[in-house]
């Protein structure tokens, strides 16, 4: 049997106006509620399917009456998720009973149990506790969240206005370009050292040619091609006089200091 | 230009917008770096996906070809005449000299000097205001008026001059201080100072020597045909003139920067002996570029040494202010926080000098010549502040900060920043990783990172910080920066996670694009595959800034 909503009450009459506040309590129109009384001479088990019914209300005259068979009675017959609510009834002297059905429904695997303010009639108190059953079922499983930490979110200003610059470029542009490739032999040819060479080319390059110059050659210079004396921008690749000043042949060529001391 | 290129980058542009609009596109760039010719080729295709129409295809200079850019110019340059002459004739006269050059017919220079007697030179102050004189000799440079630098903000005294490697490195890297006598030097972290070095005075003087100068003259340079009010115009006072031998020493680098090749071609018209005047030509010409090259680009030739070399070359002085290259300013990161260091401005200098494939020594002339101030002297520097080279981080953003070399200087001044602001307020971790050749020879700034990587330093453990060296040349295999961040992968991850900002700086070609290649592996090795492209977007966002010099 299903219903949605069910009432159940250890009293033996049940007045509709006690039913008819908790239905409106529950969000339920009270002509779908099934009233059960005398629930504690049941024996056991509510004549309700497993998970049927949407909501309990109990209207409890004795608080003992809810004890743990009928709490885990309805549990069973309660759907995922659905409330319960237990209006009970005490002499304004007693606070117990309150917590006493407040500890029953959290025993019971209820959550989100809330008691709700009191009314006074003809000096009784009236107490609603509301709980619920957990919206998961038993055997149910999911995975805990991995504990790794992800990447912020990058807040770019205009990302909104501006098309991407690298989708201007294709795989093609990516590529370095084809060098022509040139004999090695010579400084300046083929690939060069970077301005800032950090990796030893460009000293490499360097040690390309050395020359040795002879102490005739530094006190007495002579030159067949006529040009070793004009400076660099006139000599061969080979002069041996590279590197230093212009001179005029037959005087002493000046060293600069580089040339005495030894390379590395 | 980055405002230029973000606004071409606007969606809402169109395929249309510059429909009519014709153009060509000609790239510097080296293949030696990752991003070959990027900036070149990106607007060529997004120029043309606006609708315009390229004239001529694009042309890509490349620094590694055998001739330099060149290679690819001298093409290029006569497709665009070629195709420019096709449009319309009338746009090229002489296009016929342009494809057969006659190097007999060389036409006018692009400047006029002025020059007045000494009966008109002013007398007053400003003659010995040497902020005055920069700013006037920069303003009437035709190769630097468009910069509008104005007077120097600072004119600063050396009161450190600390050498920081030991003296068995073959690096010579100093700490430098610098101080305004007079008032408080406004600047922040990530700021760079630039600098004007002063030449040789004997350079300056041979140079004037050996074009026949007369230093004392006053001169003023006019644009030809511009519109700057008549000639020897009072109208504003004297205040536009300046001695010949001022404007040489100020303006014009006669002993350090290199000319280009079309000095050597106008020199040729101007050279009277025979063998001379052919040299100079072969030079100039396309089958000359590569010895041009050794002779003069590999060389690091000052324009001093080249009309030295050719003696009879009687170059007019119009022509020799306009080819000359222009002294430029040399930039250095600032390497204190003005929180610590209210008055002063730390620089970390490497001095520069080379050894040339002739055998020659070379030194950087601004480096040099800060190395050679003694401290308390009364030399002033003048300097500018460069604002944001690096963007400041703020106190709550965590930072990686990778500096090998030199490139420790902005990151000693991001360290004692936020040292100083972890005294009054929450700041977030720092991870810092450094990078020499020799823990004994050049670990610059030792003392200074291991305390702050003590106790609740900011570079401590405890305070969730950290510090990482690498000593390239401590053991056989060599061991750079990069390694070290892909040993500290776990950290590093964990700081990018947290929204670190990153930030790399040094002097490498190579080191930027290893260390973000190192990080992109921590990147995807600890986030997925899909992790790929988060780098290129934390760059865009701001938040990965390399700067390398």
């Amino acid at each position: 049997m299903a219903a949605a909503a069910l009432a159940v009450t250890d009293e033996l009459a049940l007045p509709l106006r006690a039913v008819g506040d908790l239905a409106a309590a529950a969000g339920i129109s009270r002509e779908e509620v099934v009233v059960i009384t005398q629930c504690a001479t049941l024996g056991g088990k509510l004549p309700f399917d497993d998970a049927s019914v949407g909501a309990v209300l109990s209207v409890i005259k004795k608080a003992e009456s809810f004890g743990d068979q009928l709490v885990a009675e309805v549990s069973r017959v309660l759907k995922a998720g659905g409330i319960v609510l237990v209006q009970s009834f005490t002499p304004s002297s007693e606070q117990k009973p309150n917590n006493y059905i407040e500890r029953q429904l959290l025993m019971g695997g209820f959550v989100e149990v809330q008691t709700s303010a009191t009314s006074s009639q003809d000096s009784v108190q009236s107490v609603t506790i509301k709980a619920k059953k957990p919206s998961w079922s038993m055997g149910s499983s999911f995975p805990l969240k991995k504990a790794t930490k992800a990447l912020p979110k990058i807040q770019i200003d205009d990302d909104d206005e501006l098309i991407d610059e690298d989708s201007l470029l294709t795989a093609e542009d990516l590529k370095k370009p084809q060098l022509p490739v040139v004999g090695d032999c010579e400084v300046g040819a083929a690939k060069k050292a970077c301005k800032n060479c950090t990796c030893g080319r460009a000293e490499a390059e360097q040690k390309v040619e050395k020359l040795e110059l002879t102490a005739e050659q530094i006190n007495n210079p002579v030159s067949s091609c006529g040009s070793c004396g004009l400076g660099d921008a006139f000599r061969c690749s080979t002069c041996p006089y590279r590197g230093l000043a212009p001179f005029k042949l037959g005087e002493k060529v000046s060293l600069s200091d580089n040339f005495l001391s030894a390379d590395i | 230009m980055k405002r230029f290129w973000r606004y071409l980058l606007k969606k809402d542009l169109g395929a249309r917008w510059l429909e009519g609009f014709r153009y060509a596109v000609f790239g510097l760039g080296d293949s030696g770096y990752q991003k070959y010719n990027f900036a070149a080729k990106k607007i060529d295709r997004r120029i043309l996906q606006l609708g315009a129409e390229p004239i001529v295809e694009i042309g890509l200079g490349d620094d590694q070809h055998p001739s330099g850019y060149e290679g690819a110019l001298d093409p290029w340059l006569l497709s665009l005449w070629k195709s420019l002459n096709q449009a319309n004739p009338s746009l090229l006269p002489r296009i016929s000299d342009i494809i057969n050059p006659n190097l007999n017919n060389l036409g006018d220079a692009k400047i006029d000097v002025i020059y007045y007697s000494s009966d008109d030179a002013p007398q007053d102050s400003i003659v010995s205001d040497s902020k005055k004189l920069i700013e006037r000799a920069r303003s009437i440079s035709p190769a630097l008026k468009f910069h509008k630098d104005g007077e120097p903000q600072y004119m600063l005294k050396m009161v450190t001059n600390q050498r920081l490697t030991n003296e068995g490195s073959d690096r010579d890297v100093r700490h430098f201080e610098l101080e305004d006598p007079s008032s408080a030097i406004s600047y922040q972290v990530g700021d760079a100072l630039e600098i004007l070095p002063s030449q040789n005075p004997s350079a300056v003087n041979a140079f004037i020597e050996r074009c026949n100068l007369d230093p004392d003259c006053y001169i003023t340079i006019r644009a030809k045909g511009g519109d700057q009010g008549s000639k020897g115009s009072t109208v504003n006072g004297l205040t536009d003139r300046i001695k010949l031998k001022t404007f040489v020493a100020l303006a014009m680098d006669v002993a350090s920067a290199s000319p280009r090749r079309y000095f050597f071609e106008v020199m040729s018209y101007f050279a009277t002996a025979e063998h001379e005047k052919e040299r100079l030509q072969y030079f100039a010409s396309p089958e000359g570029r590569d010895d041009l090259y050794q002779y003069n680009q590999k060389e690091s030739r000052t324009v001093l040494e080249v009309l030295e070399e050719f003696p009879s070359v009687r170059m007019p002085f119009e022509w020799l202010v306009q080819l000359t290259p222009p002294l430029k300013k040399r930039a250095f990161s600032i390497s204190s926080s003005p929180l610590t260091h209210q008055n002063r401005i730390h620089l970390t200098v490497s001095i520069v000098s080379w050894l040339t494939p002739f055998k020659r020594t070379r030194h950087g002339l601004c480096s040099t010549w800060l190395a050679g101030l003694s401290p308390n002297e009364e030399i002033l520097i003048p300097c500018w502040i460069h604002k944001g080279s690096l963007p400041p981080p703020h106190p709550s953003v965590p930072l990686v900060l990778i500096g090998p070399g030199t490139g420790c200087a902005p990151f000693r001044a991001f360290i004692e920043e936020r040292a100083a602001q972890s005294v009054t307020e929450l700041t977030a971790h720092v991870l810092f990783f450094f990078g020499c050749r020799n823990e004994d020879s050049d670990f610059l700034y030792k003392d200074f990172w291991l305390n702050h990587a003590q106790d609740k330093g900011v570079l401590s453990l405890k305070e969730g910080g950290g510090f990482f060296v690498a000593f390239s040349r401590d053991q056989p295999q060599k061991v750079y920066v990069q390694h070290k961040i892909k040993e500290q992968s776990e950290r590093v991850w964990n700081m990018l996670c947290s929204g670190a900002a990153v930030y790399v700086a040094g002097s490498s070609t190579k080191m930027p694009a290893d260390v973000t290649a190192a990080l992109e592996e921590v990147v995807r090795e600890k986030g997925g595959e899909a992790a790929s492209g988060w780098l290129r977007k934390l760059e865009r966002a701001g938040k990965f800034n390399i700067e390398t010099w």
